[in-house]
């Protein structure tokens, strides 16, 4: 099934506007998303599933006296449109009046982005994805006999969002995305490793999938042989998926404007305060080139931006969508996010990037006589958002000694604060990549509490 | 007629794309979502999710497309899809695909809620969610925030495959999700609460927004003048809300057929002793009413009470028709999909621990010190079986008594050597709702009695 064209899809979300204005409302918002995905899954060692999935539908919110409803269906047609509209009034009329609702965004010229779109994603054919697999699949049984692949695949998708509402916004951003991924585990004499997980998106078709094969083999044989450590407070280096999942339910939810405002974030009142190593530099930029959550403009049709968040260790911005912008008087920083056409946004950060330095992750390594290398953690999720407190185990990871990684180790546990996490920062590495939303090197981080036995 | 529809895809399926095995599900589903934020409702949702999963077993390999749609040139054009993506798949195939035998089902299932939600005017929801978050904030003046979000989904799934299955089923869920934060100086605490249920709305009768909004808001509250906990190895008493988060995340992932069969720790151990004789472990999709349970599963499987431990020996794996025919076995009805967008994949439905005999005072009176811990915050495991479960209601135990809170703890070690270590298992019962992410969300049950460990890491900071 073909994409949908631009001037379809504005026109549906500007009817479905207009149609609810008819019907009363005060004010109107429709967001359209269309997203078409095939992937090619590896289990347990083969590739045996592929599959395409259409999704596509749209959101409308209307307001009713400064009450808001919202309602979405997933057929897109004028009847199931009109059935929505009306489903959102209702819902309007039974709510309660916000009195802080001060509107919708007004228009203003959307941001240009790069290297967001690249047709040779859309012609892929499963064929060609599972070509990809396999090359993953293959350099990774080459690298390492004792390594299982466990689960993974290559997937494409077209994404494409359209806004309208009643102030005037009308707008059609579309993009790509690419990636493959590998899970792995490694077995010896009764021993097996934990996960070990290596990835690799890009919006545009230039993925490594060899690469990715060959690291995900690299780190599970690596990870064999585990021995526990002490406990003690020491030197950490936490590499990029240990950074997404640790910063991803702490610091990225304490900079958005909505937990600060409700007193729920440890960031409240810090502005131009110092909150972290004067090292520690943090963008959230929208409108980063190839950025994997890089658009034109946010699920409200403000444009999305380069915003500062930490520079030199000095806390500069929180992150805003309309609502709670206006709020404070201020301008949406065009954070608001959305989950396709399911939801009403809300406050995300978009590319989170924190400033690379020179040093390599050799380096970094060399520099430390005791410490560990973080390439995961596990519970992250059960972090105190409010606090920025965690409690997590650190795995896969491995020892550093005398400035070399000297073994895997098992069951460790490593707790804190991020905010101590963030003042400890005491090195950089220069191997920037994007995690989804988070864009980093590595960091070594001093004096982190470390549990053992 | 719908039916009709899915009888002529099926049949392409087979006989013209040549498909050894071909499924069809149709979900028709109505949601209505709250959320509010403090005393303000941010916005009354209703949506609409149609559309129809297709899936197909072509040269040994999976195929699956899924639209929104219920035209049926749109299915053809979707079906053809799936049988040239399985034909794709296939292409580097080591071992074909194979499904354990299935019965040929027909059936209709209804649900007979007390209060049907679907009829519930939304103002009423919207009563009761402000109601909880009102209790919450008026509990204390520390209490500096409440969300509360609401969910009911209420729909009719229909399920068709070549074998001559056709089963119309029912969903309804009830869900609500109650979060605090409280603040006193410089300490932030954190609360949270889920409300599940398959019967119906007339679970807010039990969990009225007085008895929810009290337990979040309390915790909240409680936890402000809690201490770090000191880190390292300690006896805990766990509560049945932290028992099911352990055997649900600790234990039961290793048993999902799947990962066993990707190497988790259980693999070689399935006949053999991995827990103290104490410990036997059920995965239940009958318990009537519960948040994880249901008569049929997203493979047209009826779902059953399955044993997983017994007496500290593993028995059983959950399985979906590929892992049983692998282990040459029944399947058990865990195949669940989260909506028609994805493929059913093998989940728990109501995971516990069953109880025994000690009363709680039984389980505490021994330990000089150590820590009881009441309620998680979450949950994770890892293959090789090493676990993590955080705490958001913990206190120390002290000569044998229960005394001062505990604040962000977390537990961790590797499961099959935690469940050694299992020595005394409590003679009460609780079922918790959750929510559990494998890739797909599922609503689950977990709980048990509470359970002394005699050693388990303790993450801490102090």
């Amino acid at each position: 099934m073909a994409a949908l064209k631009e001037e379809e899809v504005i026109s549906l979300a500007e009817f479905a506007v207009k149609y609810a204005l008819d019907k009363g409302t005060n004010e109107a918002e429709a967001f359209a998303y269309e997203g078409l995905t095939t992937t090619v899954a590896i289990e347990r060692g083969q590739i045996a599933k592929s599959s395409r999935i259409i999704d596509r539908g749209l959101g409308i919110r209307t307001v009713v006296n400064k009450a808001l409803g919202f309602s979405y269906t997933n057929m897109i047609a004028k009847t199931a449109i009109k059935e929505a509209v009306s489903k959102a009034l209702k819902a309007a009329k039974a709510s309660k009046p916000d009195k802080d609702w001060q509107g919708f965004p007004t228009r203003k010229s959307f941001a240009q982005v790069k290297d967001t779109f690249d047709k040779a994603i859309c012609e892929l054919s499963p064929e060609d994805l599972v070509k990809i697999a396999s090359l993953m699949l293959e350099a990774c049984e080459r690298t390492d006999k004792r390594v299982f692949p466990v689960e993974g695949g290559a997937g494409a998708s077209y994404l494409a969002r359209a806004i309208a509402n009643s102030n005037g916004i009308a707008g059609f951003d579309y993009g790509t995305i690419i990636e493959c991924s590998l899970a792995t585990i490694a077995q010896e004499s009764g021993e097996v490793t934990p996960i070990c997980f290596e990835f690799n998106a890009e919006r545009l078709y230039k993925i490594d999938p060899e690469k990715v094969g060959a690291e995900a083999a690299r780190q599970a044989a690596s990870a064999l042989k585990a021995k526990r450590v002490e406990t003690k407070s020491m030197n950490v280096i936490f590499a990029h998926f240990a950074l997404q999942q640790l910063l991803y339910y702490t610091l990225m939810e304490a900079v958005k404007a909505d937990y600060v405002q409700r007193g729920q974030s440890a960031l409240q009142d810090k502005l131009g305060e110092k909150v972290a190593s004067e090292i520690v530099t943090i963008y959230d930029d929208g409108l980063l080139e190839g950025g994997l959550r890089t658009w034109k403009f946010d699920g409200e049709g403000v444009p999305q931006q380069k915003t500062p968040i930490i520079e030199k260790g000095v806390l500069r911005s929180y992150l805003y969508d309309n609502y709670t912008a206006k709020k404070e008087g201020k301008e949406s920083t065009g954070n608001a996010f959305r989950a396709g056409y399911l939801s009403t946004p809300r406050i995300e950060v978009t590319n989170f990037r924190i400033v690379p330095w020179e040093k390599s992750p050799e380096e970094l390594i060399g520099g430390i006589e005791e410490g560990l290398l973080v390439y995961s953690v596990q519970g992250a999720h059960s972090s105190n958002p409010a606090s920025g407190e965690f409690s997590v185990v650190a795995t896969p990871a491995w020892k550093i000694e005398n400035g070399k990684v000297a073994h895997a180790v098992k069951g460790a546990m490593i707790a804190g604060n991020i905010f101590d996490v963030l003042r400890n920062v005491s090195a950089l590495a220069n191997n920037e990549r994007k995690v989804w939303q988070l864009v980093t090197p590595w960091v070594h981080v001093e004096n982190v509490k470390v549990i053992g036995k | 007629m719908l039916k009709d529809i899915l009888d002529k895809i099926i049949e392409m399926a087979v006989q013209k794309f040549g498909a050894e095995y071909a499924e069809a599900r149709v979900q028709t589903l109505f949601k209505t979502m709250l959320t509010v934020k403090e005393k303000n409702v941010e916005a009354a949702k209703e949506g609409i999710e149609n559309g129809v999963a297709l899936r197909v077993l072509v040269n040994g390999a999976w195929g699956f497309a899924s639209v929104g749609s219920f035209n049926v040139e749109v299915l053809a054009d979707a079906v053809s899809h799936a049988c040239k993506m399985a034909k794709a798949a296939s292409l580097k195939l080591k071992a074909p695909i194979k499904l354990a035998e299935g019965k040929a089902i027909e059936d209709r299932v209804l649900v007979k809620p007390k209060k049907n939600p679907s009829r519930v005017p939304v103002e009423d929801k919207i009563r009761i969610t402000l109601s909880i978050a009102k209790n919450v904030l008026e509990y204390d003046n520390r209490v500096k925030s409440c969300t509360v979000d609401y969910l009911d989904l209420v729909g009719t799934n229909y399920f068709m495959n070549s074998e001559g299955t056709y089963i119309e089923q029912d969903k309804l869920y009830v869900w609500s999700r109650v979060l605090a934060t409280a603040k006193e100086r410089d300490v932030y605490t954190f609360s949270r609460e889920e409300v599940g249920s398959t019967s119906g709305y007339e679970v807010f009768d039990v969990e009225t927004p007085e008895a929810v909004g009290e337990r979040v808001a309390k915790r909240a509250v409680d936890q402000l003048k809690a201490k770090p906990p000191k880190g390292g190895s300690f006896p805990v008493v766990l509560g049945p809300n932290v028992v099911g988060v352990f055997v649900h995340e600790a234990f039961g992932h290793l048993a999902e057929a799947d990962l066993t069969l990707s190497g988790s720790v259980l693999m070689d151990k399935i006949g053999k002793k991995v827990a103290s004789e104490v410990v036997t472990i059920y995965d239940d999709g009958t318990i009537e009413g519960a948040f994880g349970s249901f008569k049929y599963d997203d493979e047209g499987v009826t779902a059953q009470k399955t044993l997983l431990v017994k007496d500290g020996v593993v028995v059983g794996l959950m399985h979906n028709r590929e892992t049983a025919k692998k282990f040459n076995t029944q399947p058990t009805g865990n195949a669940r999909a989260e909506d028609f967008r994805v493929e059913p994949i093998i989940r728990m439905r109501n995971t516990f621990m069953a109880p025994r005999d000690y009363s709680l005072e039984e389980l505490i009176e021994d330990i000089k010190f150590g820590y009881y811990f009441k309620s998680f915050r979450g949950g994770q495991a890892n293959l090789d079986g090493t676990f993590q479960v955080g705490i958001q209601e913990g206190y120390e135990i002290v000569k044998g008594e229960i005394g001062e809170p505990v604040r962000n703890a977390s537990i961790s070690g590797n499961t099959l050597e935690t469940l050694h270590k299992v020595d005394a298992v409590g003679r009460d019962f609780e079922l918790w709702p959750g929510r559990c992410g494998k890739g797909q969300t599922a609503f689950v049950c977990d709980g048990g009695p509470h359970v002394r460990v005699l050693e388990v890491i303790v993450g801490g900071s102090a």
